[in-house]
């Protein structure tokens, strides 16, 4: 019973005369989990919200009926029953009459000898159904190239359905008919291969029986091209790397895993591709570099007085030191080693991977990696990349890989880190904790207590605040970046929410540690606090913003988002496209804008950079080249190499790629320099080498602004009209 | 994603968003040619903001479903592919949701349907009146009809249990069908005719349930506006003892303040009119003949609970209903006792009918909700209930069409006049339906509390042809069957329980001594069956599987050792079905066959294992004929 002495947000209930304390809202299932008590389920799946019908989780619950439990909240003094007699033989016949229309062994059984239905009803002795079979068979559909479908073995669960609609946000699979003919479908019931499925797997991996099986194909493309070797899964658990992965698995995905053999010279991977799978090295020596040059577009004029023209340059930090370049940061990218700006070349050897990010979050590839002496490595897609980190030993390998290699200049990469002592790295290198984390996983909530502090080793960060009828991203934090120091510096309670975005991994140094080194490096806390205290100004800046705005009209277009907006006065406007000549004239002939938009009033809010509170475009450069200014203006850092992705994440299309005509390093011929075509991403720079924005100053009829969409809307509701 | 809406954001480029409650998060993503491509980011809102922008999308989207569909189905007959891939891309709708709503409803057609569709009702009522006879004979008619002219089918209840055997052509209802007439009528199709559906006005009858009679409707509703006397309302409700007319019998003034209470600034007043349990027409005559009350009744509820916004869910199959509503709706707002400021008040009460896209399991509280909501009829888990987390999870008064009538007469005659109207101990008037083998079939206005025997034999006009009775159910097949000895029990909720049925929705059938009991389980079962939803294993697979086993009874021989077995087996069956499933439907499925084997257990016997019909209509050629299709599965 809950009594007085019940702490509030807690409940007491008793499970099998146990009695149990969990939070407010658990559910029974989870309450009778998290105390040692088994329920037994095939409906539901920790990572998908549950719906409570296969009904295997019947619990007593002292009513006319029994409960569900995985549906069933906790309440106070709920007396829960999970094993009488009643509930064991309910669950027996329910498994009884699934086992009668399951085509036992199904191919889940044969292959992995996995099927959670068989499972269950096995332990229950109801692998014998006495009902009778089903006499019309519902089918199978072998069209998907990856995923085999057998309706017969479909127990409707909705595994599936969650998976790809819920999880994967696929929204392909759906529930169809009714009653006993009821079924998955795929779209309008296509076939699943027609259908707009994308063979992500989502359904294959929650199907708890063999309604959708791996077809064992995945891959089969990787496993060509030079010096492709194929393998059968014994081989490979012949391998140390592969000790403790399941041979079963390793069956299902043969073919996602390919051996190749590099010759010297040759290239493995080359920055700005796209790809899906990742290295591992296992013989040999390799260069990992980056051939786009280093530097930013530099819009300037030409010839001064009456003839100036403009035009855009790729100028390196040397030639053009923008303010707030002083730390002389390293490029990150997606291997265990970083990049000096001043010389972005590193090696790689045996043991080490790399294409991680593009792999498991399909990043563009960061850098150019060629072969130094001829390479053996492993080539591998994601479900066997995600295998093998969950593998403990292979995992340990890595953790220690990076620890000895990288860990010490990540540290060092941040700047105030710099004047650590070389023995407190040392115990730093092996004290850290090295965590993951999946996509929309809380890292840290806002309010909670604050115990460590993150090193960013992997992946995208979101950073946001709440605010009443809201939600501000302060920052995305990719590799080399940190957080956590202002809850560890002040209070010790976390100020803001960190969620994963990707597939992230965090570097974790404990708050003793963290103590440790405020205690004995002052200069590391003097730096550390300078930044906090920065970081709180900006976010208390930015949240003063939005308090005085109607979040309710922005929020449907967009345009809260916004800090700067280019608008045109439709009144005005007479569409001569003046303002995107200029803008074109401005770099090279190349437009940052475009005129067409949303609209909003007399107002046309024209294609072009907004400065976005929550700059999406920041999420996935693969080697962190676009941030923020601190004065919140979008900037392209000097490595950008071109992919793309920022412009395509830019959901205003307001990035743009500028190409350039260069010499690079000829990667066939050592040595020797060629011309190519290399992009850098361009986005408004509001002509800041101008006193006033070209487009505006180009406006004939006064209808082109450059406005603070907040004061500009707030004056507009407030007031009718802006001046 | 339980509702999203998107904004073009450029030629290309949308962001959709949609918003889960329970994450309490607002996932945009980006959508390209206006299909969703990859999730951008979540926001997690505070709870205030993140219902008003969840309810407000998933308004948007909920219902639109079902009109956009029937426009679809009224153009080309059927959903033709490229017209759902266009309904996708226009309503921002995932393919797969549309199909899975599309399939799960009889109503909608995924192929071309045949030039004439005679679908045949096959339960209760009309089996005991001969529809089985009547699809062999057409079966028979259109022996050589190529399946593109003609095809014959069963269909569940159509509501017209007084006038059985009743038959669909191309979704016309007919009663009292023929098969010489419905072969004209296919026929007829055939050839390109339209056919007719003529449902004549019948003239008013009065009912002692009607306060108004010729005076001023709408007194009650009058009355309160001006005295706000709420409170009052509710005590009055509850000094009646009134309780729900639906089947499950909760106490009205109990529900009616559990949603007054609720805080939420939306709730809503849903009446459920989607009659559907074989048997049951009471509400389809209370439409007819009292639509006032109707209105009247959920006004009042409105207004008491907090409610703008009424929803009348009504079965498709009630066109006339629907129309007889329509009009006295559309006078109350001229009346302006719809709408904004009802009577010059501050009370706002808007009411739409909502027409069922079909299905007995629409006529579940929560299915009912989630139809209305434009989704499969599946019911809900519950707690939560209604009264909390009903209509778009928000707080609702959902009541039968005859709980919402008996409202308005209690508040405008007192609670004493209410007590005096029943019988024996029991309070107020209680329409039912009386159908199967009677003289008179119909709807009676009778006390609650009247013995059964008084209904049958006084208001029915007793058994047909001078036979002799042998079973009836109370209310459908979810009360079970009832021995003639058990005649006299009171038509009542306690005494009904007590007696081991229920009273339900008042839908009488009586069968006379021709009528084989294991025959009438296996319908009763085979009608759960067609009729399950198929969201939990117990009630979708359970329901096969007692059919199958029934079915597998009726044809006889069974061997003794295999018929012990069964009998044990069934009787775990019905106690997981019962134990386990979502909703009413799964846990009543078990009723049928096992009151009959209750009280007719020696006629079941001789039936199973010695292949003996008491009754003398099985084992005989044309039950043969008629087997095919009582096995099959509901195509």
């Amino acid at each position: 019973m809950t009594t007085a002495t019940t702490p509030p947000g807690l409940v007491d209930i008793t499970i099998d005369g146990q009695s149990v304390r969990v939070p407010a809202g658990t559910s029974v299932f989870d309450a009778a989990r998290m105390n040692g008590i088994s329920i037994p389920t095939l409906c539901h799946l920790q990572n998908q919200t549950p719906v409570g019908v296969c009904r295997l989780c019947v619990v007593d619950t002292g009513a006319r009926v029994l409960t569900a439990s995985c549906v069933r909240p906790v309440e106070p003094g709920l007396n829960v029953v999970t094993n009488s007699e009643k509930v064991l033989g309910a669950r027996k016949t329910l498994l009884e009459l699934m086992m009668a229309d399951h085509p036992s062994p199904c191919t889940r059984q044969l292959n992995s000898g996995d099927c959670e239905l068989e499972t269950l009803a096995s332990a229950a002795g109801a692998s014998q159904p006495r009902f009778a079979k089903r006499t019309v068979a519902r089918g199978e559909d072998a069209s998907s190239l990856a995923i085999a479908v057998d309706h017969d073995a479909c127990i409707l669960c909705d595994r599936c359905i969650r998976g790809c609609d819920e999880v994967k946000n696929n929204f392909v699979l759906g529930g169809m008919g009714k009653g006993y003919s009821a079924g998955i479908a795929f779209d309008l019931n296509s076939p699943m291969g027609d259908s707009t499925c994308i063979s992500c797997g989502e359904c294959m991996v929650s199907c708890p029986t063999g309604a959708l099986t791996n077809k064992g194909v995945v891959g089969t493309a990787i496993a060509t091209g030079p010096g492709a070797q194929g393998f059968e899964a014994e081989d490979l658990l012949q391998i140390p790397v592969f000790k403790g992965v399941s041979g079963t698995f390793l069956e299902l995905n043969r073919g996602a895993i390919v051996k190749r053999r590099y010759r010297k010279g040759e290239i493995i991977c080359r920055e700005g591709e796209f790809g899906s799978t990742a290295f591992y090295i296992l013989e040999g020596k390799a260069k990992v570099s980056i051939s786009t040059p280093i530097a930013h577009v530099k819009t300037q004029g030409g010839a001064k007085g009456l003839f100036k023209r403009l035009t855009s340059t790729l100028v390196a930090r040397e030639e053009d030191k923008r303010e707030e370049e002083t730390r002389d940061r390293t490029i990150p990218i997606d291997a265990s080693v970083d990049l000096s700006y001043g010389n972005p070349v590193a090696e790689l050897g045996p043991g080490d991977l790399f294409g991680e990010m593009t792999c498991m979050n399909f990043y563009p590839r960061s850098a150019t990696v060629i072969a130094e002496s001829d390479v053996v490595a492993f080539e591998m897609l994601r479900n066997v990349l995600d295998i093998m980190l969950k593998n403990k030993s292979f995992r340990a390998q890595l953790d220690q890989t990076y620890r000895r290699r990288a860990l010490e200049n990540h540290l060092r990469g941040v700047p105030m880190f710099a004047d650590l002592s070389p023995d407190f790295i040392e115990h730093l290198k092996e004290s850290v904790e090295l965590q993951r984390f999946a996509p929309g996983q809380a890292i840290a909530l806002q309010g909670e207590p604050a115990d460590s502090f993150y090193l960013v080793r992997i992946g995208f960060v979101k950073i946001s605040e709440n605010y009443p009828g809201g939600e501000m991203v302060l920052a995305y934090l990719s590799r080399g970046d940190f957080f956590g120091e202002i809850g560890l510096l002040d209070g010790g309670v976390r100020t803001a929410t960190c969620i994963a975005l990707d597939h992230v991994e965090l570097v974790r140094v404990s708050g003793n540690d963290f103590r440790q080194m405020m205690e004995r490096f002052p200069s590391v806390r003097k730096g550390l606090e300078a930044v906090a205290a920065g970081r709180l100004a900006a976010n208390q800046q930015r949240m003063q913003m939005v308090h005085n705005v109607p979040i309710d009209q922005f929020l449907s277009q967009g345009l809260m988002e916004a800090q700067s907006l280019l608008i045109l006065d439709l009144q005005n406007c007479t569409r001569c496209d003046a303002c995107v000549n200029a803008c074109a004239d401005a770099h090279d002939g190349v437009t940052r804008l475009i005129r067409d938009g949303l609209r909003f009033d007399q107002y046309l809010v024209a294609t072009s950079c907004r400065q976005c509170r929550d700059p999406l475009c920041m999420v996935g450069c693969p080697v962190g080249s676009i941030r923020r200014r601190n004065s919140l203006e979008v900037i392209i850092e000097d490595w950008c190499i071109g992919c793309g992705l920022c412009a395509q994440n830019c959901p205003y299309g307001n990035i743009n790629l500028h190409p350039f005509e260069v010499m690079i390093d000829d990667p066939e011929r050592t040595g020797r320099k060629k011309a190519a075509i290399k992009q850098k991403a361009t986005s408004c720079d509001l002509c800041t080498h101008l006193k006033e924005p070209s487009c505006v100053y180009a406006c004939p009829h006064d209808a082109a602004h450059r406005v603070d969409p907040r004061t500009f809307f707030a004056d507009m509701l407030g007031q009718g009209h802006p001046k | 994603m339980r509702g999203a809406f998107s904004v073009p954001a450029n030629l290309f480029a949308y962001i959709v968003c949609a918003a889960r409650k329970s994450t309490g998060r607002v996932v945009f993503f980006t959508a390209l040619r206006e299909k969703p491509t990859g999730l951008l980011f979540t926001a997690r809102f505070p709870a205030s903001s993140m219902q008003k922008i969840q309810h407000s999308l998933r308004a948007r989207r909920g219902a639109v479903i079902f009109d956009e569909l029937r426009a679809i189905q009224l153009r080309h007959g059927f959903l033709p592919k490229a017209e759902l891939e266009d309904l996708s891309k226009r309503g921002q709708i995932p393919l797969y949701q549309i199909h899975s709503v599309a399939s799960f409803y009889p109503h909608f057609h995924l192929a071309p349907p045949p030039k004439a569709e005679i679908r045949v009702c096959a339960d209760m009522s009309c089996h005991l009146n001969g529809a089985c006879e009547l699809r062999t004979d057409l079966e028979r008619r259109f022996a050589n009809a190529r399946p593109e002219d003609v095809q014959i089918r069963d269909v569940s209840c159509l509501g017209r249990c007084d006038h059985a055997p009743a038959a669909s052509i191309n979704d016309h209802i007919f009663t009292d069908v023929t098969a010489a007439l419905a072969e004209q009528m296919a026929r007829g199709a055939i050839r390109g005719e339209e056919i007719l559906e003529s449902h004549p006005r019948a003239a008013r009858v009065e009912c002692k349930a009607d306060p108004y009679g010729d005076a001023k409707k709408y007194g009650v509703v009058r009355n309160l506006v001006q005295s706000r006397a709420f409170d009052d309302v509710i005590a009055q409700l509850k000094a009646s003892e009134l309780r729900g007319m639906g089947g499950a019998g909760f106490p009205t003034s109990v529900k009616w303040d559990l949603v007054r209470k609720e805080r939420d600034p939306v709730k809503y007043v849903v009446c459920n009119a989607d009659e559907s349990e074989p048997g049951t027409i009471k509400d389809r005559f209370i439409m007819t003949h009292l639509p006032h009350l109707l209105i009247e009744g959920m006004l009042i509820a409105g207004i008491v609970a907090g409610a703008k916004r009424g929803i009348l869910y009504i079965r498709h199959e009630y066109h006339l209903q629907e129309e007889i509503l329509g009009e006295e709706i559309g006078r109350c707002r001229r009346a302006g006792l719809l709408g904004k400021k009802i009577l010059g008040s501050e009370f706002d009460f808007e009411l739409e009918v909502f027409v069922s896209p079909g299905g007995y399991i629409c006529g579940e509280e929560t299915a009912l909700m989630e139809a209305i909501e434009g989704h499969r009829a599946e019911p809900r888990n519950k707690p939560p209930f209604p009264v909390q987390a009903g209509l778009w999870q928000k707080p609702t008064v959902l009541n039968n069409v005859e709980t919402f009538i008996n409202v308005p007469q209690i508040l405008a005659r007192g609670v004493d006049w209410f007590a005096a109207q029943g019988a024996g101990g029991s309070r107020g008037l209680k329409f039912v339906g009386v159908s199967g083998h009677v003289a008179r079939p119909g709807i009676f206005e009778v006390p609650m509390g009247t013995p059964m025997r008084e209904v049958i034999f006084n208001h029915a006009g007793g058994v047909r042809g001078g036979r002799q009775l042998k079973a009836f159910a109370p209310s459908g097949p979810s009360s079970g069957y009832l021995p003639a000895s058990m005649i006299d029990v009171r038509l009542d909720f306690k005494a009904l329980a007590e007696a081991g049925s229920m009273l339900g929705s008042g839908a009488i059938v009586v069968c006379d001594d021709t009528t084989c009991m294991l025959d009438m389980a296996l319908n009763a079962v085979r009608f759960y069956r067609n009729e399950s939803c198929g969201k939990c294993v117990p009630c979708r697979v359970g329901s096969q599987k007692m059919t199958d086993m029934l079915v597998r009874w009726t044809q006889g021989g069974v061997p003794e050792p295999q018929y012990r077995a069964d009998l044990a087996l069934l009787d775990e069956l019905s106690q997981a079905m019962s134990l386990t499933s979502i909703c009413g439907l799964g846990q009543i499925a078990p009723a049928p066959i096992q009151s009959v084997l209750k009280h007719f257990r020696a006629e079941i016997d001789a039936h199973v294992l010695k292949g003996q019909c008491t009754s003398g209509i099985c084992f005989t050629p044309a039950a043969r004929a008629g087997e095919a299709q009582r096995v099959g599965i509901r195509p």
